[in-house]
């Protein structure tokens, strides 16, 4: 059976490693400061109780006040996974640090969240809209993307003024 | 003759509209006569934006868009997707739901290979005859979809805590009937391929991927096990009762095309094995628990991953406590093994690069989704 790393683990193990490094710890992830980020990661890649030389995933969420990259690492020998993760703040122009020196994998899911929530990831080789065409208005993936008037929501509902009706319910699969 | 004909790079588009890319796909490969110098891949043709899409809907809405992800594996789809929400909402699924997923998700490995072997048989010039064979055994696959779910390719009968309904009654003995022909099938093209010369001229030596790129590329299923490493999340992250079943991991020594071929045809065989033990071993009882119908799992975040045909698929999934994910995030297995495209393809020729493509088995739905 895999082994899936705690926060407090990975954590500890990174801070044996980088000291300084953690920003914040959660019960399934461990949150990196965006500044020595790379510094940590390839520690925990060529450390040999981590051994994390799989980047299995890479994806961003949308917080409203913050983004998350969130990295899902592991290791094919130890047989273990932990997850990462990074904040940015910053939603005008954010950014963090890209880790395809470390994995080449990271590349395109690099790539495609860039292309989805318009972060940017400094030092990637090729950063550029890969499923959505340049000059695409918007993040699709971000929270506030078509965002409705009155609290609608697109796709369940009708976009507001194409509907006679005053106010359908947000939510009606209740 | 002898004069040294002169040749400059130019850029040639390979697709969007060919049937060597397996979909709307286009390769920009710039070529220097025969020898490609640089491909770069250009995706997003058929992007739906199905991550946003999952946004608003409940949980079980859901389950109808992973069918239409990798339409080639809508089974696979469906179960890792429940299986994510299982694990972020805390549901358990009784023994027969299990065994029942696993018979599922192996018939779907068996067809989606069927599909990978036959079609890159096709591209190596082997036409027409391979894929027919394999494509006669895939079709007994889909009837047996068919009947259990109603549908042949997108099935949404994966459920949450469980499946849909319970499987026919002449379920098993159709099952069994197929057991046999397929077996007979993956020996005639292995015997019709793997020895051939022109198909060894062809896949031998094609698209090597060292070891070490494999696991640096974060690349999964057969693409990872044809260069020779021992990696399968049935094996080493057991779900749906994998340890149950007895089956072998089968590895490629070069990582070229050809081994990742030979890999897959053993896969298959593997797949009838664990039918065979799931059917023999079927458990009475429920064949899924009550879930409520607007399902909220507790505030978290789960990634549940499968090993699906095409290699590890992974769903991350955030929860805010409401009816809908707050976020849905696959990790598409096509993708990613096809992020190393340029380096299975520069430096051989423009048919190489066709055959190199042919042995990732891309699906592009799953790819832009």
């Amino acid at each position: 059976m895999t082994r899936w790393w705690s926060g407090e683990e990975l954590a500890a193990e990174a801070e044996r490693l980088v000291p300084g490094s953690v920003s914040k710890i959660s019960a399934t992830a461990c949150i990196f400061k965006a500044e020595n980020l790379v510094q940590v990661l390839s520690a925990l890649r060529d450390n040999p109780a981590t051994n994390f030389a799989h980047l299995s995933n890479l994806c961003g969420v949308d917080q409203w006040d913050r983004f998350e990259v969130v990295y899902h690492l592991q290791s094919l020998e130890m047989n273990q996974i932990a997850c990462a993760k990074v904040e940015v703040q910053d939603r005008e122009e954010p950014s963090v640090p890209s880790v395809v020196s470390i994995w080449q994998g990271a590349w395109i899911q690099e790539s495609e969240t860039y292309d989805l929530f318009g972060i940017r990831f400094e030092g990637h080789p090729n950063l550029q809209r890969i499923l959505l065409w340049d000059g695409y208005p918007g993040y699709p993936l971000r929270k506030d993307f078509l965002s409705m008037p009155g609290g609608l929501q697109p796709g369940l509902n009708e976009f507001a003024g194409t509907s006679a009706k005053p106010e359908p319910p947000v939510r009606p699969v209740e | 003759m002898s004069e040294i004909v002169q040749s400059e790079p130019f850029v040639m588009n390979i697709g969007p509209q060919h049937p060597s890319t397996h979909g709307v796909f286009r390769v920009k490969a710039t070529v220097d006569g025969e020898q490609v110098v640089d491909a770069e891949m250009v995706i997003g043709y058929l992007h739906r934006s199905m991550e946003k899409l999952a946004e608003e809907r409940t949980y079980t809405q859901n389950i109808p868009f992973t069918d239409r992800t990798d339409y080639l594996s809508s089974m696979s789809n469906n179960l890792g997707y429940c299986l994510a929400v299982e694990k972020l909402a805390g549901i358990d699924v009784p023994p027969r739901g299990q065994a029942i997923r696993v018979i599922m998700a192996e018939l779907q490995r068996l067809a989606s290979h069927c599909m990978g072997a036959g079609a890159f048989a096709n591209d190596t010039g082997a036409w027409q005859t391979p894929i027919m064979w394999f494509m006669r055994e895939r079709e007994k696959i889909l009837d047996i979809f068919e009947l259990t779910s109603g549908a042949r390719l997108t099935c949404n009968y994966m459920r949450i805590g469980g499946v849909a309904f319970e499987i026919p009654e002449d379920f098993e003995e159709q099952v069994r009937a197929l057991i046999g022909p397929m077996r007979e099938t993956i020996a005639d093209g292995e015997g019709l391929l793997s020895g051939n010369e022109i198909f060894l001229v062809r896949a031998r030596n094609v698209a090597v991927i060292p070891p070490e790129l494999a696991i640096n590329a974060s690349l999964s299923g057969p693409m990872l096990r044809g260069s020779g490493i021992a990696w399968d999340i049935r094996k080493a992250d057991p779900y749906c009762g994998y340890e149950q079943y007895d089956f072998e991991i089968p590895i490629g020594y070069q990582g070229d095309a050809y081994d990742r071929f030979i890999v897959r045809l053993e896969e298959m065989r593997q797949s009838l094995r664990i039918i065979e033990q799931a059917l023999d071993g079927l458990p009475g009882g429920p064949h899924s628990t009550e879930v409520p119908l607007s399902l909220r799992p507790p505030a978290g975040e789960a990634y549940a991953r499968i090993e699906s045909p095409r290699g590890e698929l992974g769903y991350y999934l955030v929860s805010d406590e409401g009816p809908s994910p707050y976020r849905f995030h696959i990790r598409p297995p096509s993708l990613i093994n096809l992020s190393v495209l340029k380096e299975m393809t520069v430096g051989g020729s423009i048919a190489d690069a066709i055959v190199a493509l042919g042995s990732i088995d891309i699906v592009v739905g799953e790819i832009d989704r």
